[in-house]
């Protein structure tokens, strides 16, 4: 009976009245149309080589210093010779890692170029990851990859081309090497570099793993050994000195996959979070003489709150409650949910997934590249995460490619520190079943809201060009150091208005997964445009202020320039 | 608008499954499987159960013993669907709504869980599994007090149950009432003292509270029993379990033996692996280290070569046959497989730490120290090849390298600590520092007794008693 009256109901409505409520899409899939042809290749050959499940890492970068963010992608090779290869690539692709140039500054249209030969950056190799950073401080942001195997630092040169400066430098590590990130752990004023590394598999020595049904799938972590991870500290002359041992950070480790470097203890130092598979997630406490200490379980970082290892894979942080207290993000298997922790500002973290109402819609996805960002500037911070499956998906057995999930949008709801979870509403390219891997998010058209690139194993680049409604305000901040590295890692940027708290961002292109994000920070300010100063303090400790800063615009405040503050 | 309220009265009426009787629904059609990539013997124990409950339609038994054999090998939304059907088939089973329940708070469906979940307990009142999974169920999804009400049912009636105690304590920790939570997690270990869930969150607890100290002494019982969890006691769960024939099955079950330490047993196991999967060459990986433990040799060498013959490159197999050498103490065949091994994985740096084993017995103490230096290049936190290392460079006179070494070794510590102890002893005393040497020797006693290592204990007093006679001389110059 019941049934017969919504029959009756939904017959009454008429069909414009259904057809006007369909919201329109927050976000669109446009990597096609602007030039981003980009489609990953695993090297797949049915021997279920593990690096094929792994996917690989993007970056958001302004290469070129013209204003506008340009897109770095990693691709992956053929591990094996004169195997049949199970998806080879599409015909016509070019092999190795691929620069694509933003042509918005010159043409006002947002439109991208493969640049990669002339820039000199498409290595081939099983790539994994990339981070981002202006090593030398000359001005122009680097490129560090990570791969299955010997990794790579491209020097910019400043002219649209890049060299391979990795054995002169001294940062290669011949080991599976994951996500990487520049920070700088001495305050010298020069960018160091972090190296995850996962675990001792090798090709040749590929072991045969099972589903519970007997069929051959993906080994796990476990059915290896971890390798440690490496510190490399920069010189200032464009070389690094390994100082893996003298750190500390190879006291403990495991199958290192996100790493992300901020200051979890208040103490004003840098310190390092890496997300190990399948082990407990380790938190370095910088403790300012060139070593780290481990205090993940301490700190409360280690484990989610049953106290169980669980798979992490991509991290994100950042002061999304108040000022001084982090909120961080792991991503891990199905059926274990993300983990959110929640710090106290006094180096103590809580496992608070269940609380803030993420745990029940992450439960039935692998979740990987993640990051905080403020979609629909209204100040607070929400929180996107891909996902893509490692094991079979039970309803997509049969199909050419059974990893495929939804990635997940949850909107920071304010009230009660919950978020929910959006991607229903978001638009058609959160219904898409993806092999979602890295994450970069940054404003690529300069319009205020911020966008997210998506790389998916096996499967093409996704970049979900943002279009929320454009009522609410914001401001985008790029500084400069010049005591501080130039690009300002490791900075903490604060906005002030009346009757309101400073809000305070992390400035970092670390995060994620194997990928990184636009240096500039961006800041939803809801419908009031209010912004009565940005205050920067610099990883040296020094604080400075600037006053009249328009919003609804970039910003580039340089170091020195501002008011210092005491 | 009217008409809009109406319709959305409707819908949120029509929304709510508790409210649809099982008489009345639909009979959801059995799952469409895709069987041909299984292992032959689960399909065919699948295929055999399809094909019963496609032939007996109205039969819910046919069609929950489906879902149950698709739940053992965990294929969830097809064993739900099946679930789903045997309970309209058969309403008044409690079976069908506990194991369909189950599996959807496994799939993370909650709402689901706890409406289905609900219904059963509905139908037995005292079965505490199903109302344990629909209390954590309704913990997920932030139900707290009904949360708390099922658990404190549960601990009234079955004051034995560590779960109820732990769940409790989830409760009163995420509403903030830390002491009565610190109450509850306390009560679950001292049900289950392995309890590695328990001990974490009363160590976090005890963080938060400032009780720093038992803290750290929570913390460390939870490292003790990290996953350790109360036995199950759900012979509806373990009928499902027993279905499970795969060698995937097995070998998770020898690998649980292994580490309880019940070799034969772990042995039974792992051959039952191999006769459901001949090509499990893990099985017979494992079973080279466990015929070895058993001290069956030629078993363990039989194995041995069966992983070759399906695989030459597997590392693990290369070495646990050296492994097996050199307890026979066949040492240079022993060195060709731990080579062999790092053929194929140079990163492998057990391999390397056994090979410096080797070459020191063969008297090549360079090679060694190359072989162990390798080691620690790839895990530097390796004790024991810190320790090879250290001696041999004390033995060469190198004190100051031999104690970098050696100092490696002391944390964390663990039931080598006093062996590791004593070494640094014996080389800072080598070396002339006999006051270090005497500190290290003494810390070496108390660890060697706290661990009952009397044998240990014997060598250290002896020499503790010369080192203390030569430092007291030292003081009265």
């Amino acid at each position: 009976m019941t049934s017969r009256v919504v029959c009756l109901a939904l017959c009454v409505l008429p069909a414009a009245f259904i057809a006007s409520s369909t919201p329109a899409p927050m976000f669109r899939e446009i990597a096609a149309d602007v030039g981003l042809n980009f489609h990953h290749f695993t090297g797949a050959t049915g021997e279920y080589l593990m690096p094929e499940i792994m996917g690989s890492g993007a970056a958001l970068l302004d290469y070129d210093n013209d204003g506008d963010l340009d897109v770095y992608v990693v691709q992956g090779t053929a591990l094996e010779e004169g195997k049949t290869l199970l998806f080879p690539p599409p015909a016509g692709s070019k092999p190795g890692n691929r620069l694509f140039r933003n042509m918005l500054t010159e043409t006002g249209k947002l439109q991208f170029v493969d640049v990669t030969d002339s820039a000199h950056v498409g290595h081939v190799g099983y790539g994994m990851g990339v981070a981002t950073g202006d090593y030398d401080n000359d001005g122009f942001i680097d490129l560090y990859v990570t791969n299955f195997g010997h990794n790579v630092l491209y020097h910019n040169n400043g002219d649209g081309t890049f060299t391979d400066v990795t054995r002169d430098a001294g940062v290669d590590d011949p080991r599976w090497s994951t996500s990487a990130a520049f920070l700088d752990y001495d305050n010298d004023g020069y960018l160091d570099l972090f190296v995850a590394n996962y675990v001792d598999f090798t090709v040749q020595g590929n072991k045969r793993c099972h589903a519970p049904t007997g069929e051959r799938d993906y080994c796990t972590p476990v059915a290896y050994k971890a390798v440690p991870s490496r510190l490399f500290h920069n010189l200032g002359n464009g070389k690094f000195l390994d100082v893996t041992g003298e750190s500390g950070i190879a006291s403990a480790y495991g199958p290192a996959l996100g790493v992300l470097c901020a200051d979890f203890n208040g103490d004003g130092r840098t310190d390092i979070y890496v997300a190990n598979d399948t082990a407990a997630n380790r938190l370095w406490l910088n403790q300012g003489n060139g070593t780290f200490r481990e205090a993940g379980l301490e700190a409360g970082l280690a484990y989610s709150a049953d106290g169980l290892p669980k798979a992490g894979m991509g991290v994100t942080a950042e002061e999304v409650d108040k000022q001084g207290t982090l909120s961080v993000v792991v991503t891990n298997l199905t059926r274990e949910g993300a983990t959110l922790f929640r710090g106290n500002g006094k180096g103590l973290f809580e496992d608070v997934t269940v609380q803030s109402g993420l745990l029940g819609p992450t439960f039935a996805f692998t979740g990987f590249g993640t990051q905080w960002l403020d979609y629909d500037n209204d100040g607070r911070l929400d929180l996107f995460i891909a996902n893509g499956a490692v094991s079979i998906v039970e309803s997509m057995r049969g199909g050419a490619y059974p990893y495929g999930q939804r990635n997940l949008l949850f909107h920071n709801e304010g009230a009660d520190r919950k978020f929910l979870e959006t991607g229903g509403t978001a638009g058609p390219a959160f219904q898409r079943l993806d092999v979602g891997r890295g994450v970069a998010v940054g404003d690529v058209d300069n319009d205020g809201a911020v966008d997210i690139l998506v790389t998916n194993n096996n499967g093409p680049v996704r970049l979900l060009h943002n279009e929320t409604a454009r009522t609410q305000h914001w401001v985008e901040v790029r500084l400069e150091g010049v005591k501080s590295n130039r690009s300002g890692i490791g900075a903490r940027v604060a906005i002030l208005r009346d009757g309101e708290e400073p809000l305070w961002r992390r400035v970092h292109t670390d995060s994620s997964y194997l990928s990184a994000s636009d240096i500039r920070v961006h800041f939803g300010l809801g419908k009031n445009a209010d912004l009565r100063g940005i205050v920067v303090r610099w990883p040296d400790g020094s604080e400075e202020r600037w006053d009249n800063v328009q919003p609804d615009k970039v910003v580039v405040l340089r170091q020195g320039s501002g008011k210092v503050r005491p | 608008m009217p008409v809009i309220a109406l319709l959305i009265l409707a819908i949120t009426l029509s929304a709510d499954p508790g409210l649809q009787r099982p008489r009345d629904a639909a009979v959801p059609d059995l799952p469409q499987l895709n069987t041909g990539s299984f292992l032959p013997a689960i399909r065919q124990q699948i295929d055999e159960a399809y094909a019963a409950a496609r032939a007996n339609p109205k039969d819910a038994e046919a069609t929950g013993k489906l879902g149950m054999v698709l739940d053992a090998y965990e294929q969830y939304e097809s064993a739900a669907r099946c679930y789903r059907r045997a309970h309209v088939l058969d309403p008044d089973s409690f079976r069908w709504l506990y194991y369909l329940g189950r599996l959807q708070a496994i799939l993370g469906q909650h709402q689901e869980a706890v409406l289905t979940l609900r219904e059963a307990v509905r139908q037995k009142p005292d079965e505490v599994p199903a109302r344990l999974t629909l209390a954590d169920s309704l913990l997920a999804i932030a139900k707290w007090e009904d949360a708390r009400d099922i658990y404190r049912t549960i601990s009234n009636a079955h004051a034995e149950s560590a779960e109820a105690q732990y769940g409790l304590g989830r409760v009163y920790a995420l509403r903030g009432d830390l002491t009565a939570a610190a109450t509850a997690y306390l009560r679950a270990c001292e049900l289950f003292p392995s309890y590695g869930a328990a001990h974490y969150a009363l160590a976090v607890l005890y963080r938060k509270l400032g009780r720093q100290a038992e803290s750290q002494q929570q913390f460390s019982l939870y490292e003790q029993n990290k996953e350790a969890v109360p036995p199950l006691n759900d012979p509806l769960r373990s009928d499902v379990l027993n279905l499970n024939l795969g060698s995937v099955g097995h070998m998770r079950r020898a690998e649980t033996l292994e580490q309880a330490g019940r070799f034969a047993e772990a042995v039974a196991e792992q051959n039952e692996a191999l006769r459901v999967d001949p090509s499990a060459v893990q099985a017979h990986i494992k079973l080279i280290a466990l015929y070895g433990r058993l001290g069956q040799y030629d078993q363990a060498a039989e194995h041995y070569r069966a992983a070759l013959d399906l695989d030459p490159n597997q590392a693990d197999a290369h070495y646990n046959y050296g492994v097996l050498l050199v307890t026979q103490n066949k040492l240079q065949d022993a060195e060709r497989a731990f080579q062999q091994a790092l053929r194929i994985n140079p990163y492998y740096a057990e391999a390397h730490n056994n090979l410096g084993s080797v070459y020191e017995q063969q008297g090549r103490l360079d090679e060694a120290l190359q072989q162990f230096a390798e080691a620690i290049q790839n895990q530097p936190n390796y004790h024991l090849a810190h320790f090879h290392m250290g001696r041999i460079l004390a033995n060469q006179g190198k004190y100051d390298e031999a104690i970098h070494h050696l100092l490696k070794t002391l944390l964390p510590e663990d039931d080598n600590t006093p062996v590791y102890l004593y070494a640094l002893a014996g080389t800072y005393a080598r070396a002339g520092d006999l006051r270090t040497a005497l500190k290290h020797a003494r810390t070496a006693r108390e660890q060697a007794a706290r661990r009952g290592q009397t044998q240990l204990l014997k060598s250290i007093d002896r020499d503790l008693e010369a080192l203390e006679k030569a430092v007291g001389d030292i003081k009265k110059q």
